[in-house]
């Protein structure tokens, strides 16, 4: 579930949102801020300009199992990411073919054969070249965890690199399994 | 009787959705399963493209441009060509409001995305004439 925090008191109160690893959350509410941590996960900020709305996901790809290449990571469930995102954005009024993005993260915090930040994000940015989304920036990869804070009613974002432990214990998170390729015959 | 090349050779199967990540995934998964596939862009691309060709299966996206998986169902379902054909709406939603309209529309099932290849394949082979 996303955490509401409606701080400062008085002032035009923002409402900060935390956007947790495996969810997709989009606003055009102004005075909404969506935020996020990343270590190897990455941000999608997505921005229709002109409808003024935004939104972002979090995800984080799933390791292959022993059997398969260290680089064969499931892209099912970010797929399933973005497609949510996407979708929750059009029911606000925005346009697949004016969305812009900008992708967050991807870090390889720890040095291992399987490079799951750089997955993560090699991921992200194909995904916006097969749909034709315009990717107008990325800060991604490198080793550092990072901090993003996204205003969706103006594609304001704002990204700091933060310590390590400020990342929470993240494995990746599945969509409710009752629901997971659910077959319903009527 | 085993999954079979035999059983599912000849089945031939139009996928429909927007996202061409999607889709190349959806070819991928029903390819290996040893079905024909065929893919349309939208509901408006099914539509031009079953004018003049056959399948067995529909799989369909809901939310897309120019026709969405509902108007693709609703239209379908008013051609006597189109009346009996299985049409599966494979989708993020998963809402009773929703399934509720595709039932309603004619859809034959439902499917939460993030799909399970096997469970679509088993779907298809139960559903195709």
């Amino acid at each position: 579930m996303s955490a509401l925090d409606t701080s400062p008191p008085g002032r035009s109160a923002i409402k900060r949102i935390t956007v947790m690893q495996g969810e997709a959350l989009a606003s055009k509410d102004p005075q909404v801020e969506l935020s996020t941590v990343l270590g190897s996960c990455v941000a999608t900020c997505l921005f229709d300009p002109i409808a003024k709305v935004g939104g972002m996901n979090h995800f984080l790809l799933a390791e292959p199992p022993a059997h398969l290449s260290h680089l064969e990571f499931d892209e099912h469930y970010g797929l399933f990411l973005m497609e949510l995102l996407i979708n929750e954005m059009l029911k606000l009024g925005a346009a697949k073919s004016r969305l812009k993005a900008r992708l967050y993260g991807g870090a390889n915090m720890n040095s291992g054969l399987a490079q799951i930040g750089s997955a993560n994000a090699a991921f992200a940015r194909r995904f916006l070249q097969q749909e034709g989304i315009v990717q107008a920036f990325e800060d991604l990869e490198g080793q550092s965890a990072r901090r993003v804070h996204f205003q969706p009613a103006t594609g304001r974002v704002r990204c700091s690199t933060t310590a390590q432990a400020a990342i929470p214990k993240q494995k990746p998170v599945a969509p409710p399994q009752s629901d997971v390729g659910q077959v319903e015959l009527f | 009787m085993t999954k079979g090349h035999e059983m599912t050779q000849s089945t031939r199967i139009l996928t429909v959705d927007d996202s061409a990540s999607m889709r190349a995934l959806l070819l991928n998964a029903l390819q290996q399963e040893g079905f024909d596939v065929e893919q349309a862009v939208d509901g408006q691309d099914a539509l031009d493209w079953l004018a003049s060709n056959e399948v067995d299966v529909i799989i369909t996206d809901i939310n897309m441009p120019r026709l969405d998986g509902f108007g693709l169902i609703e239209r379908l379902r008013e051609s006597a060509r189109h009346a009996d054909r299985p049409i599966l709406v494979l989708s993020t939603e998963s809402s009773d409001e929703k399934k509720r309209r595709a039932r309603d529309a004619g859809a034959t099932g439902w499917i939460v995305k993030p799909f399970n290849a096997d469970k679509l394949a088993a779907a298809v082979r139960r559903i195709a004439h």
